[in-house]
């Protein structure tokens, strides 16, 4: 897919402490700087210290999009033993950079030379010596690549200069002029050798009305709970999910909003809800294991309609599973998480500004429902790069709450009165007039316990009626259908970042003649029933992928709306691939024979 | 013989000073539920007449408990309450002290809802010196499930879920406390309720985190260990000597849980978390002055 003539995806691979991340993060920012839409994916391995594998892979679009493609059409390698298993994933007439070292100083294949495809384009440089004759040292090779990339496709050089300036501003001088003249030598070398590839970069996009951001996924979280007046934080740490935590006790005690750090999840969230008690905007952010143990919680919080903010980014599971893979099977503890009928509302952004919105959403439903808003990301999500443009007049409502309106007298507040929307005018503790008590037990209108059984199925009614409004809250696209309209040969139903690669696997079916449609689900719970019922009547079959073993998504949908659909689901630790889901349509479009012809 | 004779006292007459004191004005309309007998009533009456008496606001005031039979205490006083989840009234309690540091916050718990299942969060709670009040009713015995071991049951407790005998030692938590760095420490017990008002009265007037452990029989689920018979025989006054500023002292005290002595152990003024939370928004540039609370909207 060529947007505005401008696509290339750029992949660095190395090991930890060749620099790999460091230009990946210089490129994306260059490319942001420059005006385009940058879309960005680190790998990198858990060990804290070590000779692990990095993957940084950078794409430079026209117009943002949401997913990395399937091919590559720059590969650099600053260690050829972590860049061979990615050789292959470079297209035709691809770019495969690497150092031309001389292979009599290798064992027999561990030249990335031996490894590339008919077609791909070799460069082989000296990345160590120009290193050295420019800087006098070899530290410098990350950035000789760089260069060497940035010239040959013709980038603009005094970007780069300003970026690299900027990220080693707070080091001595002199390793931002080596820096400089290590991507300044690579990058005459670039510029004077031939491109063979037939993809030039073009111009960048006419300059977007407002300032785009280059965010991650989780620092858009942050972001969020900023823009919406987050008050009171309280966390545990725990990957992929701590980084929330890391940039909100940094940021808020600038504006004099107070995070606190507590001794496990149980009490994160019981300190959440604690202040969301006391009137103020809270959160805790958490990944799967911290989610099991906030469960009970959860329900207190429905019981007590107590409002809450959690942001969940799921990892490989169960149990400790792989803390720095990315899956999606967290989605079924979210939203039924908990004893007993404890519904709440689930939003899962698609993209890294839906998690800006999601964000600052959740707090105006938690107040405005009464209720516990779970914000469920995944590591791919939250470790990802975007250009992120979002209008200045896009602002959150800063108090949603349905405040206690002073009665008579002698009348006594009822804090779970039933109203004609289901939501129960609230008093907070410091409120004349007001005093109530609020408990995990069940309770009659004026809180106090009873187990009563009208009391039960009313209260139940209520709790689960009033989420419903949700469904329309203002300011937020809970679904959307892209692709082609009307009747279909497949729709695909996609949630969370799996939408991204979706989305992109739908738009190349729709060039091979599939008539194919995608909607992103961005509300998990309460379920948008009447949209997804409609989506799936236009399509012969529904594919559901999902990056979790069961298919939890598909299992929701076809628990709740009673209909067929076909699932899609692995548990790579990595990001669906677009070929993948391309395959799986071809299959239901039947188009898989000809294919194989 | 009593040598003259008294004016005689009239039922509605005590009653009206009753209510002129104000002691009732903390009294919520639902009356308390417990067993007759039950040390926690001489809970109420403490923690009503010290609010009264320290001349707080009713809406001022928040209660917090978990599960147990302390924890229907938010219904019977008329404050603001949080009857939250088994163990875990201190972080709740932390959450809702952090987001308004002008509402005083009582938590009310037992021996198990404190020392087995939320005995995690003590500590914490102690060391970042959380500016509430904590009183913990050790009865040794779990009441509301109908009479199990706790983690404060004798040795040789029958109850139960130790059919054969509870052969565990029992905590002591005034040791753990101590040493949690809880900046105000005392011991009541329920069978001097005047004595034990005094002490709710103090542990609520410090400024930090305050613990009181109130010795309180069960006289429905213990008839042999923690009775009133017993504890009366047990309990002694601390020495008049003794050095509230001593952590030191303070153990040696703690360590006699045959005797419990009754009194404040130990005291200390340090900075409490609203404080370090105030002073870290400071050194990160935000404009809020020494001393004020996070003003509540």
């Amino acid at each position: 897919m060529t947007i505005n003539g401008t696509d290339l995806q750029i992949a660095f691979c190395g090991s930890a402490g060749d620099g790999t991340i460091a230009v990946g993060d210089i490129l994306k920012q260059a490319m942001a700087m420059a005006g385009y839409r940058v879309i960005a994916f680190d790998q990198y391995p858990a060990e804290i210290r070590g000779f692990g594998k990095c993957v940084s892979r950078t794409r430079v679009t026209g117009e943002q999009v949401y997913s990395m493609k399937q091919q590559t059409d720059i590969l650099v390698s600053l260690d050829d033993s972590h860049a061979i298993p990615h050789a292959s994933e470079v297209r035709d007439f691809g770019a495969v950079i690497y150092d031309n070292a001389p292979m009599s100083l290798m064992a027999e294949g561990e030249h990335i030379s031996g490894h590339l495809q008919p077609g791909q384009i070799p460069y082989a440089l000296p990345i160590r010596e120009i290193s050295e004759r420019a800087t006098g040292s070899n530290r410098g090779r990350n950035m000789v690549a760089l260069g060497f990339v940035a010239g040959l496709y013709g980038l603009q050089q005094d970007v780069f200069h300003t970026i690299i300036a900027r990220k080693f501003k707070t080091k001595p001088a002199a390793v931002t002029t080596d820096n400089t003249a290590a991507f300044d030598a690579g990058f005459d070398l670039g510029a004077g050798e031939f491109l063979f590839d037939e993809i030039s970069i073009g111009e960048p996009p006419a300059k977007a009305k407002h300032e785009a951001r280059m965010l991650s996924g989780n620092s858009a979280v942050v972001e969020g709970c900023l823009d919406a007046g987050i008050e009171a934080y309280f966390g545990y740490p725990i990957t992929p999910a701590t980084t929330i935590m890391e940039r909100l006790v940094s940021e808020m005690p600038k504006r004099g909003k107070r995070a606190l750090q507590t001794e496990d999840e149980i009490s994160a969230i019981a300190a959440t809800i604690g202040a969301g008690y006391a009137g103020v905007r809270s959160a805790t952010a958490t990944s799967g294991p911290g989610l099991a143990l906030m469960a009970e919680m959860l329900g207190l919080s429905v019981m007590a309609e107590v409002p809450a903010v959690i942001f969940v980014s799921q990892r490989g599971g169960p149990s400790t599973g792989m803390p720095t893979k990315t899956e999606q099977s967290d989605l079924n503890l979210a939203v039924f998480g908990g004893s007993g009928d404890a519904q709440r509302i689930v939003l899962a952004p698609t993209n890294v500004e839906g998690c800006w919105r999601c964000a600052g959403k959740a707090f105006e439903m938690a107040e405005r429902y009464q209720t516990p808003v779970i914000v469920l990301l995944d590591l791919y999500l939250s470790n990802r790069y975007e250009t992120v443009v979002v209008s200045p007049d896009e602002q959150f409502e800063p108090n949603m709450s349905k405040p206690m309106v002073k009665g008579k007298a002698d009348e006594k507040y009822q804090r779970f009165a039933t109203t004609d929307d289901g939501i129960s005018p609230r008093a907070i503790p410091g409120q004349l007039g007001g005093i109530h008590t609020v408990t995990g037990l069940e309770h009659n209108d004026m809180g106090r316990p009873s187990d009563q059984p009208n009391i039960h199925m009313d209260m139940s009614e209520k709790r689960h009626n009033k989420l419903a409004k949700a469904i329309d809250h203002p300011g937020i696209t809970i679904t959307k259908r892209f692709g082609d309209e009307g009747d279909v040969d497949v729709g695909i139903l996609a949630w969370g970042s799996t939408f991204g690669e979706s989305l992109e696997a739908m738009m190349l079916a729709r060039e091979e003649g599939i008539k194919c449609a995608a909607m992103k689900v961005v509300m998990m719970s309460p379920l948008p029933e009447q949209p997804i019922t409609d989506f799936m009547d236009s399509a012969s079959e529904v594919l559901i992928p999902e990056l979790n073993y069961e298919g939890q998504f598909a299992g929701i949908v076809s628990g709740t709306l009673g209909r067929p659909v076909n699932r899609l689901n692995m548990v790579p630790g990595t990001p669906m691939r677009v070929d993948d889901i391309l395959a799986e349509i071809r299959k239901l479009a039947g188009r898989d024979k000809r294919d194989a012809a | 013989m009593s040598a003259e004779l008294k004016e005689p006292v009239y039922l509605e007459e005590k009653l009206k000073d009753i209510q002129d004191s104000g002691r009732l004005d903390f009294r919520s309309g639902s009356l308390p539920t417990w067993c007759p007998g039950c040390g926690y009533y001489s809970m109420t009456e403490g923690v009503t007449n010290s609010l009264n008496e320290l001349g707080l606001k009713n809406e001022n005031v928040v209660c917090v408990s978990g599960i147990g039979c302390a924890s229907r205490f938010p219904f019977f006083v008329d404050v603001y309450g949080f009857h939250t989840l088994h163990g875990r009234t201190l972080p709740v309690a932390t959450g809702i002290k952090t987001a308004n540091d002008d509402l005083t916050v009582v938590v009310v718990g037992g021996d198990g809802d404190g020392f087995a299942i939320g005995g995690g969060h003590i500590p914490h709670a102690a060391k970042r010196n959380v500016d509430i009040t904590y009183l913990l009713f050790d009865n040794g015995i779990y009441g509301l499930t109908k009479g199990q071991t706790s983690p404060t049951s004798s040795q040789g407790f029958k109850t139960s879920t130790t059919p054969y005998e509870n052969r565990e030692q029992p905590l002591k938590p005034l040791m753990m406390v101590l040493s949690y760095g809880a900046s105000w420490v005392g011991q009541a017990y329920a069978g001097h309720q005047h004595h034990l008002a005094d002490m709710i009265k103090q542990a609520i007037a410090h400024r930090g985190f305050s613990y009181l452990h109130i010795l309180s029989p069960c006289v429905t689920f213990d008839k042999t260990n923690m009775t009133y018979q017993n504890m009366s025989m047990a309990v002694r006054p601390l020495p008049e000597d003794h050095d509230t500023s001593s952590q030191m002292a303070a153990m040696r005290e703690a360590t006699k849980t045959d005797a419990p002595g009754l009194g404040v152990l130990f005291r200390e003024d340090r900075p409490t978390l609203g404080d370090n939370l105030d002073a870290i928004a400071r050194s990160a540039g935000a404009d809020i002055k020494p001393g004020t609370a996070q003003a509540a909207e």
